[in-house]
């Protein structure tokens, strides 16, 4: 490639003036700028600041891994639908975890008594108790808890080891045999009530 | 300055960042056509350049805010505008498609003079396209965007003596080229 004259860059770079060249420098020059005239006026594309605004005014699609930390750190109602026999298993589950002896060091019970965990579904319940010959088959002495308002009433009581009858009292005035109690014995009075087997701890 | 001048790219800036989103506008309508202009020279396509430069000012708007000086916006879009066409560049090399392909062809329909006109233009077109990516973008950054080396120097990050024998080294090429393809 022909390295040009500097004095045409110099021109060119507005450092020395076009008349300071000899014509046939100068001819190379004016070639140059014509060329850039010509670049300068060709037919530029249509405007897209329409398709540009338009992309800006478009909701943006979240991409997976976004939508995923989305929905991880937002709330979410979520159900959990089982069949009736899987919830038999899943109370079976926590009464093993809760009643069956651990090899840890177990709390201050005497020989005879054990823990029971009550556990019933109550959605819209003001207040849910269980009785039984251990209250004497009055409410209020033990009650039950839905702290986080899913209608999940619990209480975990410490029991004499034996059989217990025992029913929910809902309201105050509903009495329900526990659904989820697997044992029951008649009440001598046409009705059912619930039979829970409450073994020591850590024997 | 008179209370109705137009507001400066930094002040347009500052009312989009407000929240003033539409305010864009006003920087496509003030920046747009170089930026048409500089892409087509780039590409030497018209489609590919409109491409190039609807990406690039979505992609500047979404980044506005890590815009340090609000003030260099013009080289800021252009740098950008000219990464996206590098991009373009580098897919069409991919696909073996070359600028010179792209250029246009006079139509003989014109008149004599549009004619003459039409030659040239597509002489100097082809001749900027033999230029490697490089010196095109020194060249076009200079001669048709009349940017001031300065400019160049806040739009590429490389240093005004580079830039220099950069552009000298363009337009020795463009010249040589031009001669071969008369």
């Amino acid at each position: 490639m022909n390295e040009l004259d500097p004095r045409i860059h110099q021109v060119l770079d507005g450092e020395l003036p076009l008349e300071s060249l000899p014509p046939e420098l100068r001819a190379t020059v004016l070639r140059l700028e014509r060329a850039a005239q010509l670049l300068r006026a060709g037919e530029a594309p249509a405007s897209v600041a329409g398709r540009v605004l338009a992309e800006l005014r478009r909701p943006r699609t979240a991409t997976r891994g976004r939508r995923v930390l989305r929905w991880l750190t937002e709330r979410h109602a979520i159900t959990i639908a089982l069949r009736p026999i899987w919830s038999l298993a899943l109370t079976a589950v926590l009464a093993a975890v809760v009643l069956v002896p651990t090899h840890g060091t177990p709390p201050l019970l005497g020989a005879q008594e054990g823990i029971a965990q009550f556990v019933g579904h109550f959605p819209g319940a003001r207040s849910v108790d269980v009785v039984g010959p251990f209250t004497a088959w009055r409410s209020g002495v033990i009650p039950l808890r839905d702290d986080d308002h899913d209608g999940v009433w619990s209480a975990v009581v410490v029991l004499p080891t034996g059989a217990h009858e025992y029913m929910f009292v809902v309201d105050g005035e509903r009495w329900v045999a526990d659904p989820l109690a697997g044992r029951y014995v008649s009440d001598g009075f046409g009705r059912q009530n619930a039979l829970l087997i409450v073994r020591p701890v850590g024997r | 300055m008179s209370e109705f001048a137009d507001p400066s790219d930094a002040d347009v800036i500052a009312r989009i960042l407000a929240g003033e989103s539409d305010a864009f506008a006003i920087l496509m309508r003030r920046h747009e056509a170089g930026l048409l202009r500089f892409a087509t020279r780039m590409l030497g396509s018209a489609d590919a350049a409109a491409d190039a430069v609807a990406e690039g000012l979505i992609r500047a708007y979404r980044h506005l805010g890590s815009l340090d000086d609000p003030g260099r916006f013009r080289t800021w879009v252009y740098r950008i505008v000219a990464n996206r066409c590098k991009s373009h560049l580098g897919r069409r090399s991919a696909q073996g498609v070359s600028l010179d392909e792209a250029a246009p062809v006079p139509d003989p329909h014109d008149g004599e003079a549009e004619l003459e006109r039409a030659e040239q233009m597509t002489l100097v077109e082809r001749a900027l396209a033999t230029l490697s990516p490089e010196k095109r973008e020194a060249f076009v950054l200079k001669h048709v965007e009349g940017m001031s080396y300065e400019e160049m120097a806040a739009m590429t990050g490389e240093r005004i003596p580079t830039l220099k024998m950069r552009v000298h080294r363009a337009r020795e090429a463009l010249l040589e080229a031009m001669k071969e393809h008369r």
